[in-house]
C-alpha cells in the first residue's frame, strides 16, 4: 500500500511540474478539452468471506458476488489533456457507477433459498493517465498507466453503509486518437485494479432492512471502454481531410 | 489558489483517506451478527441463554421443539462458537425444557432442565466437546429459571404442581441443597406452566437476580405468588419473602428488573397492552407495593408483552444499565441508561427484515455486549441469532 501511495505522489508531482512548466510556455497550444463516457464491468475480488448464516448441521452456504459480465455500469466525465509530441497527461474527473450483486444461500431440507442483493455504487472519481502515443497521422494509438482517487457518493440504500468512502485504483489503458480535424476522438479500453478493501469493517452487518447478510471484504476493480470527444486549441495539422485531397 | 495550495490540499486529502482505508485494527470478533440455521424445517429453536468462555468464544443454549416428537416438551441443544461467532460444535441432549441461565462454574458449563417426570437437574458439560460430565438432582419440579449468584451458588425457580406453589431453592457450588422456600400461588396454574415450558402458550417473564442495600442482601424472583405474577424480594439467608411488587393477576407483570444502586431499581413492565419503563424507581424491598403506584414511561414501540432483558454494562469509561428488547418494526433495541440516575444516555437499534425476539444478553470481556435473540428466517423458521457489539457505541464520544 505504501509503495502504491508513493507512485501516486510521483505521478501527481510529475503532473504538477509539467503544469508549471506549461504555464510559462505555450500552454494553451498543448491543451485539449472534451468530454466522454462509456461502459464498465465491475470485477469483485473476494478477499475474505463473512457469512451471516451458520449451519448447525455442518453444511456450508454459498456466499458470493456476481460474475464480471453481469456487472455493467457506466461513467461520464470531463477530459482534460496536456500533450507534447509523445507524452500525454490526461485527467478524467466524473461520475463512475458500478453495479454488482451479492448472492446468499440458505439451505433447508426441502428447499434452498438464494437471496440476491443488488448494489449500485456511484463514485466521484479523478483518474489521471500518463500515455505514450505513436503518431500515425490520422490515427494515434497509445498505451499508458493510470491512477484514480474516488469518493463514494451518499445513497438512500442502507447497505451503502457497508462500504468506506474513498477508493484508490491503478491500472493500464490502451486506445487510439482519431483526428477528425476539428475534433479528436479518443477511444480506449482500461483496466483499473482496486488497491484496497472497500468494505467498512465496522459496518459490514449494517445491511439495512430487507437484506440480512454480511458484506465480505472485497476489492472493486473494473474494465472500462470509453469514447471521448476532444477539442484541441492547437492549430490543425496538415493531414486534415481537405489537405489530403489537395 | 495557486498550484502549491492545490498540491497541499491533495496531499492532505490523501492522508485523510488513508486513515479510513487502514482498518487493520478492527477484528472480526469485535462485532458481528450470526444466524444459526438448522436445515430441518420441522424444528423450532428457542434460544435461552448465552455465556462467554474464558478461552474465548460463546456457548448458547436453545430449547428445540420438534413437530414430530412424541414428547411435547422441547429438548436441549448447545452450540459452541468461536469468538467471531463461527460454529465449533453442536450437541443435543434428551433433557427437556432447559431454563435460563447457563451456569459457568470452574471452567465447566452447565444448564438446568428436567426429565420426563418434570424433575429438575443441573447438567454439567465439557466446553471443549459438549459431552455431559455430571448431573445433579435438584429435588424440585418444573424448573422455570436458574441463576448463579456472585458466590457461585445456584438459585432455581420451579413450580410444584402438588402444592400449587412457586418453589425457590438455593444450592452450593457443589449443587448441595442449602435452603428452599415455597410461595403459594393459591390457584392451579399447572396447565399455564406446562404451556410455558412446552413453548405453546404465553412465555412468562420469570427471572431471578440479587440485590444488596441498607436493608440487607437477598434475591428478587419474578414468579407466580398469591394469584399474581409478581416480583418477590427474598432474604439472602432464610429465603423468606420480605416484600414484593405486584400487578393484576397474571395478565400483567414486571418483565425485567435491575438494581441500579441502593433502593434505586430499573424496572420494565407490561399492562393494558403496552410496555412501560421505570428507569429510576425507589423500591422498598421490605414492603409490598403495586406496580401502578410507580411513575412509568410508555414504550409503545415494543412488541406485545415484550420480553425485556435488563442488566449492567461496565465500560472502560462508565457504568450503565441496559434494557434490551425488540420493537414492532423488527428491530433489536437497547436503551442505555445511567446507572446512578434515570437519565437515558442513548437508544441503539438494529433493524432486521424478519421478526426478532430478544432472549438474553451479557457483557463480554472486551466491555462490549453479546445479545442472544430468536429470528424467524424467511418469516417462518425460528432460529437463534447472536449479535456481538463492541464497546465503542456505548461510550461517550470524545469532543
Amino acid at each position: 500500500m505504501r509503495n502504491k501511495k508513493i507512485i501516486l505522489f510521483i505521478l501527481l508531482g510529475f503532473l504538477t511540474n509539467e503544469s508549471i512548466r506549461a504555464q510559462g510556455s505555450d500552454f494553451l497550444n498543448h491543451l485539449r478539452i472534451g468530454f466522454g463516457g462509456g461502459a464498465n464491468v465491475a470485477h469483485i475480488i473476494d478477499l475474505e468471506s463473512y457469512n451471516i448464516f451458520e449451519d448447525l448441521s455442518g453444511t456450508s452456504y454459498e456466499n458470493a458476488y456476481s460474475k464480471l459480465f453481469q456487472n455493467i455500469g457506466n461513467q461520464y466525465f470531463v477530459q482534460l489533456e496536456w500533450f507534447n509530441d509523445f507524452i500525454i497527461l490526461a485527467m478524467k474527473p466524473g461520475t463512475y457507477t458500478y453495479r454488482f450483486s451479492k448472492f446468499n444461500e440458505i439451505v433447508f431440507s426441502n428447499e434452498t433459498v438464494e437471496q440476491e442483493t443488488p448494489y449500485l455504487l456511484r463514485y466521484i472519481s479523478v483518474p489521471l493517465e500518463a500515455r505514450y502515443q505513436f503518431d500515425l497521422l490520422r490515427f494515434r494509438p497509445y498505451a499508458g498507466v493510470s491512477a484514480a482517487y474516488s469518493n463514494l457518493l451518499g445513497s438512500n440504500d442502507a447497505a451503502n453503509q457497508t462500504f468506506i468512502r474513498p477508493k484508490f485504483t491503478a491500472g493500464a489503458v490502451a486506445g487510439t486518437y482519431i483526428d477528425l480535424r476539428y475534433v479528436i476522438l479518443d477511444l480506449n479500453v482500461a483496466y483499473n485494479a482496486g488497491l484496497h478493501n472497500i468494505t467498512n469493517k465496522t459496518g459490514r452487518f449494517e445491511t439495512g432492512s430487507g437484506a440480512t447478510f454480511a458484506q465480505n471484504d472485497i476489492r472493486l476493480s473494473d474494465l472500462q471502454i470509453n469514447l471521448s470527444i476532444l477539442f484541441s486549441l492547437q492549430k490543425q495539422k496538415h493531414y486534415s481531410n481537405v489537405e489530403c485531397f489537395y | 489558489m495557486n498550484i502549491q495550495h492545490i498540491t497541499i490540499f491533495v496531499i492532505l486529502l490523501l492522508l485523510t483517506t488513508a486513515c479510513e482505508i487502514n482498518q487493520k485494527e478492527i477484528k472480526p470478533e469485535d462485532g458481528f451478527v450470526k444466524i444459526y440455521n438448522h436445515p430441518d424445517e420441522e424444528l423450532a429453536l428457542f434460544p435461552e441463554s448465552v455465556v462467554e468462555l474464558s478461552q474465548g468464544g460463546f456457548i448458547f443454549i436453545s430449547a428445540v421443539k420438534d413437530e414430530n416428537a412424541d414428547i411435547e416438551y422441547p429438548y436441549t441443544s448447545l452450540v459452541r462458537t468461536s469468538s467471531s461467532g463461527e460454529v465449533m460444535w453442536t450437541m443435543e441432549y434428551d433433557w427437556l425444557a432447559p431454563t435460563s441461565k447457563l451456569i459457568l462454574s470452574n471452567g465447566s458449563v452447565g444448564f438446568v432442565a428436567m426429565n420426563q417426570q418434570f424433575e429438575a437437574f443441573a447438567v454439567m458439560i465439557d466446553p471443549d466437546n459438549g459431552l455431559e460430565t455430571a448431573q445433579h438432582a435438584l429435588e424440585m419440579t418444573m424448573p422455570l429459571y436458574s441463576y448463579t449468584d456472585e458466590q457461585g451458588k445456584l438459585v432455581v425457580l420451579g413450580y410444584d404442581f402438588v402444592t400449587r406453589s412457586s418453589w425457590i431453592s438455593r444450592y452450593s457450588s457443589s449443587f448441595q441443597l442449602e435452603r428452599s422456600t415455597m410461595l403459594p400461588v393459591n390457584t392451579d396454574l399447572e396447565y399455564l406452566v406446562q404451556r410455558h415450558l412446552n413453548k405453546t402458550g404465553q412465555d412468562y417473564p420469570f427471572f431471578i437476580g440479587s440485590y444488596s442495600n441498607s436493608s440487607g442482601t437477598g434475591y428478587y424472583v419474578n414468579c407466580f405468588y398469591n394469584y399474581t405474577l409478581r416480583t418477590v424480594f427474598l432474604d439472602g439467608s432464610s429465603l423468606s419473602a420480605t416484600g414484593d411488587i405486584y400487578s393484576f393477576q397474571i395478565e400483567e407483570g414486571i418483565s425485567s428488573l435491575i438494581q441500579k444502586s441502593g433502593n434505586l431499581f430499573g424496572i420494565t413492565s407490561y399492562y393494558e397492552g403496552n410496555n412501560y419503563l421505570m428507569s429510576g424507581a425507589e423500591i422498598d424491598v421490605l414492603s409490598s407495593g403495586n406496580i401502578k403506584d410507580l411513575s412509568a414511561e410508555p414504550l409503545y414501540e415494543l412488541t406485545y408483552k415484550a420480553a425485556v432483558m435488563a442488566g449492567p454494562l461496565n465500560t472502560s469509561v462508565e457504568n450503565y444499565a441496559l434494557f434490551v428488547s425488540q420493537t414492532n418494526d423488527n428491530s433489536v433495541v437497547i436503551y442505555q441508561y445511567a446507572l446512578e440516575s434515570d437519565s437515558l444516555i442513548k437508544t441503539h437499534t438494529r433493524e432486521f427484515d424478519q421478526r426478532v425476539e430478544v432472549r438474553d444478553f451479557i457483557q463480554t470481556e472486551d466491555h462490549g455486549v453479546a445479545i442472544l435473540a430468536g429470528i424467524y428466517i424467511l418469516g417462518k423458521y425460528q432460529r437463534p441469532m447472536l449479535i456481538k457489539l463492541p464497546e465503542t457505541p456505548f461510550v461517550p464520544e470524545e469532543d
